[in-house]
């Protein structure tokens, strides 16, 4: 699967700036909640999430931990790994790459959840949990393509366990819990059917995605494609300072976050943003503000501007917008320029 | 895994009243729990899961909504059956909650049976497990903390009424407010390590007040006064039966013994009436007046005279207007008066004037307010027997899709193995393993999962169009009235069609799509005029229901007829009201559930929906009939 030959490189894909850029903000800060891409179908969604873990240097993880732990940090670990380093055991680790976990909608809950290891049982009469899709999930990336299309239950563990970093079962006689941080990429395609207001809040970012418009760019996406398929390599390695640079940028990014500082002003112009646009609860709020932070942390800034913020409001908001099923979703967003114009001064 | 950090309790800013409600039943377990609900991203489970880490004493116990019914009640212990051949008990998570908090993240979508396991253990703190020949019995009494959005769908009354206390919550609306929740939550992300600690002290004020409150519980006194007043609070809130009255005394008297004082003050139970009252106040049933009202003109005036003038009045007014292509329509009404921009605003008073001559121009209304409807049975309706357990959104289905619930012993050829369930019944029969080490497992051990899938009913809306339904802002109504009814299906995951008739035909709008979204859509762009087909429109409904079932056997199809039963347009050249009965009886042997709505709301009414109800069996209503009170504000008006 990461054999580096089949993805395309992330630098190679024409246009799709903001689908790139909420894919990218989630890998610098994946506290941030996923991203939903809405659009049709054939607009190198798929490709942009594979090509982006491929893109990123590989991660230190516990050697046979089916939830590949980071060995230095216990506050994110497994019960095991955590319990091994209380007793002073010394963690073995390996260098692995970010996956990309895909979740079919044909998923049934046993399997995303994790359920009762049946040859084991068998075999040794004794009850082991088997860990499903959302074991394999934690720190890399659970992909769902077509996620309003999945079965309402589905959709509600998958939340819930996003929501809360952690997957509890009890079923099938286990009783488990186990770390199930990952970044939730879902795509869909808003005309077959809609996802609850509910579930929508729930990712961080969401970004409407259209086939490239101009004729030029769309021959570029034909012409790329095109070399790529002739020589893999030879158009890997055309892209590959490209590549690097940007893998560098999220990495510094990344460092840096929690040294960007968002002041107070900055604080109260996304609140009024929420207040204005009457978004239900305090997702939207909070969830503008860690953008902008991840933003002005990719530009390798200190400090919020309104700038991030406008540009995070894009990528926050549009899908909060709704407050009920049935009322339309739209987002005004010539106010929230008002809004930053009029507090925070000029747009810098 | 336990969460190594918590959001701290004390970190919250405001929501004071989900705050008081979660402390009360820390102190008084007898208070019964609480019901927070409200809008997303509100602090709901960051409250109750803080709330864990403030009791010295009190676990939260989490119930997934993956749960399944033998770890819900315990089972017995495989691995040492298997082993050692000794049948033992081990206990479930309703063991684990004993003593302590049950808490159940968005409760409103939890399985139904694991519902009904779990009602029964709340109300008899004893939770008996009589299965898989395991025989226990053991305490289980715990408070019961539930957290939901109600656009996903609202609780059964009987569910309802378990919890002691309801809160509704909404995100603070304060600007400082609002900063200071981002501030904190940054903050606390930042390092969690160095937040928990700032509040670490507020927290354990507060945990030094709840045993405080418990200690000095015991001297608080009930006077029989304080009695009187709790009873007739609940009385005047209509509230059934006396668990109401019990926990507005008991959520006082905790009230007073937060401070301390030996008296339940007249505010105590004010205040415990806010908290207690609200989920379980009930309306006064309404409209009666209404059916009355069409039986009379029924008896009057057999329905088959009366349909007369309306047609004719109608035909007479139409031909003129469809001899001229139906193109041409838009300009012909145009200039009769000043052209369909008004339409918007414009509407009454055009209708007024030009109620009838104007009956086959296209108006688009646009709907009112949505409200919640009243609760919409098809089960009883049901001529097959589906094994469904009551709410109407759910079925038991026979496809391997759906959440897995519990097991049975396979009926006919076993096609979905519940393994666990097979595995405790090899473990049971006590034989041991074979000589290769693997657990005997035989035939008479299989069992079979039963799975329970959400997907509802198929809701077809067959709605009348006609120049009819335009006047009298009546289209305005059936437009609200449908949106309404599409919001609850939203709720119950029902999938919808549409199909409109008017003029010469029936038309389907929307296909049957799991996007009520789209469906919405549709009928708010929805034209009315012309005149009124009905049989048209029941038989493609007819149609397209009866195809649905060959693909989909476990949906509960459910034709919904909007009409003023004015029928006008033959379908086959006979009596266009004949006709829709003849479709009607079809639909009916076919069993189909059917709800009709009717709109006809002049002061003669014909009462023609009514009959053809009847005909299919339907379950009838006047469309103003369909609104039921929101609960607010009948609470509201009550506390003042």
């Amino acid at each position: 699967m990461s054999s580096k030959k089949n993805i395309y490189p992330f630098c190679a894909i024409v246009g799709q700036e903001q689908m790139k850029k909420a894919l990218i903000l989630n890998v610098i800060n994946p506290a941030l909640g996923g991203a939903l891409i809405r659009g049709e179908k054939g607009t190198a969604k798929s490709t942009a999430v594979r090509a982006l873990a491929d893109l990123l240097p590989e991660m230190k993880m516990v050697a046979d931990c089916p939830f590949g732990c980071d060995p230095d940090d216990i506050s994110s670990m497994c019960a095991s790994c955590r319990q091994k380093i209380k007793a002073g055991e010394k963690l073995p680790y390996v260098f692995k790459k970010m996956r990309v976990i895909d979740l079919p909608v044909s998923a049934t809950e046993d399997r995303v959840v994790g359920t009762l290891d049946i040859e084991h049982a068998l075999k040794k009469g004794e009850k082991k949990f088997e860990p499903g899709i959302l074991a394999k999930a934690n720190r890399n990336i659970l992909y769902v393509d077509e996620v309003n299309l999945l079965d309402d239950h589905v959709v509600d563990v998958l939340l819930d366990a996003a929501a809360m970093g952690i997957n509890t079962v009890e079923r099938e006689g286990v009783s488990y819990s186990h770390p199930a941080r990952f970044i939730l990429v879902g795509t869909m395609n808003p005309e077959e059917g809609d996802l609850r207001p509910q579930l929508l809040d729930r990712f961080g970012l969401a970004v409407d995605v259209r086939g490239e418009m101009g004729t030029e760019n769309r021959v570029e996406v034909i012409k790329r494609r095109l070399t790529y398929e002739n020589d893999p390599d030879a158009f890997a390695v055309s892209f590959r300072e490209e590549q690097q640079e940007l893998a560098r940028r999220i990495l510094k990014a990344r460092d840096n976050l929690h040294q960007v500082k968002s002041s107070d002003k900055m604080l109260e112009l996304a609140a009024k943003i929420a207040i204005e646009l009457e978004v239900d609860g305090h997702r939207a709020d909070i969830t503008v503000i860690k953008t902008a932070i991840t933003i002005a942390a990719f530009n390798g800034q200190e400090e919020v501007k309104s700038a991030n913020l406008l540009e995070a409001a894009e990528l926050a908001l549009p899908h909060r917008m709704r407050r009920k099923p049935f009322e339309d979703e739209t987002l005004e967003f010539t106010k929230i320029e008002e809004i930053v114009r009029e507090e925070g001064g000029m747009i810098a | 895994m336990t969460r190594e950090y918590t959001f701290p309790f004390t970190a919250v800013v405001g929501q004071e009243k989900i705050k008081r409600a979660l402390l009360l039943n820390a102190v008084n377990p007898r208070i019964g729990g609480v019901l927070i609900s409200g809008q997303k991203g509100t602090a709901k489970s960051t409250l109750v899961r803080g709330l864990a880490k403030l009791l010295p004493d009190m676990e939260v116990v989490e119930l997934p909504l993956n749960v399944t019914e033998d770890r819900l009640l315990g089972t017995i212990d495989v691995e040492k059956a298997i082993a050692s051949g000794i049948k033992s008990f081990e206990p479930g998570l309703l063991a684990e909650a004993d003593g302590n908090i049950l808490y159940v993240d968005e409760v409103n979508l939890l399985s139904e049976h694991i519902v009904n396991s779990l009602l029964d253990v709340a109300q008899s703190g004893v939770n008996i497990v009589e299965r898989e020949g395991i025989s226990h019995e053991h305490r289980s009494s715990f408070v019961l903390v539930g957290s939901m959005n109600p656009e996903e769908g609202m609780l059964s009354p009987q569910f309802l009424d378990r919890f002691g206390l309801f809160v509704e919550v909404t995100g603070e609306a304060d600007l400082d407010d609002r900063k200071e929740i981002i501030a904190r939550r940054l903050a606390y992300e930042r390092s969690p390590d160095e937040f928990i600690k700032t509040y670490k002290e507020q927290g354990a004020e507060i945990a030094a007040k709840i045993l405080g409150a418990r200690k000095f519980f015991s001297q608080v006194e009930i006077t029989d006064n304080i009695m009187k007043m709790a009873a007739d609070l609940a009385r005047q809130a209509f509230c059934q039966g006396h668990r109401a009255d019990i926990v507005l005394v008991e959520t006082a008297r905790t009230m007073a013994a937060f401070a301390e004082r030996t008296y339940i003050s007249l505010d105590d139970l004010k205040e415990a009436a806010e908290l207690a009252l609200p989920h379980r106040i009930r309306q006064v049933p309404p409209y009666e007046i209404q059916e009355q009202e069409t039986q009379e003109t029924e008896e009057k005036t057999p329905p088959q005279q009366m349909q007369q003038p309306p047609e004719n009045e109608e035909s007479r007014e139409r031909p003129d207007l469809e001899q001229t292509p139906q193109d041409s329509e838009q300009d012909l009404p145009a200039q009769q008066h000043e052209g369909r921009d008004h339409r918007g605003q414009d509407e009454t008073a055009a209708n007024e004037s030009l109620q009838q001559p104007e009956s086959s121009e296209e108006l688009v209304e646009d709907p009112g307010k949505i409200f919640r409807v009243i609760t919409i049975q098809t089960k009883p309706f049901e001529r097959k027997m589906r094994k469904g357990s009551g709410k109407r959104s759910r079925t038991k289905t026979s496809s391997r899709q759906g959440r897995y619930i519990r097991y049975r012993l396979p009926q006919g050829k076993l096609k979905d193995l519940a393994f666990d369930a097979t595995l405790r019944a090899a473990a049971m029969a006590g034989r041991g393993r074979n000589k290769d080490g693997f657990v005997r497992i035989e035939k008479s051990d299989y069992r079979e999962k039963v799975r329970e899938k959400r997907i509802g009913n198929t809701l077809l809306f067959v709605v009348d169009a006609s120049g009819s339904m335009g006047a009298n802002r009546r289209m305005k109504a059936t437009k609200t009235a449908i949106l309404s009814l599409l919001n609850d299906a939203y709720q119950k995951r029902d999938i919808a069609g549409l199909v409109v008739f008017r003029k010469t035909g029936a038309e389907s709008l929307l296909g049957i799509t799991r996007s009520v979204e789209l469906a919405n859509k549709k009928l708010r762009e929805l034209p009315t005029g012309g005149k009124t087909p009905l049989p048209a429109g029941l038989a493609l409904g007819y149609e397209i229901l009866k195809a649905r079932k060959v693909k989909d056997p476990d949906t509960v199809p459910v034709l919904v007829l909007v009409t003023d039963g004015r029928a006008n347009v033959s379908l086959n050249g006979g009596d266009p009201v004949e006709e829709a009965k003849e479709v009607g009886r079809k639909i009916r042997a076919e069993g189909i559930n059917t709800l009709v709505i009717d709109s006809e709301q002049d002061f003669i009414t014909l009462g023609l929906a009514k009959e053809l109800a009847e005909i299919m069996e339907a379950q009838y209503y006047k469309l103003e009939a369909l609104q039921v009170q929101e609960i607010e504000t009948a609470v509201r008006s009550f506390l003042q």
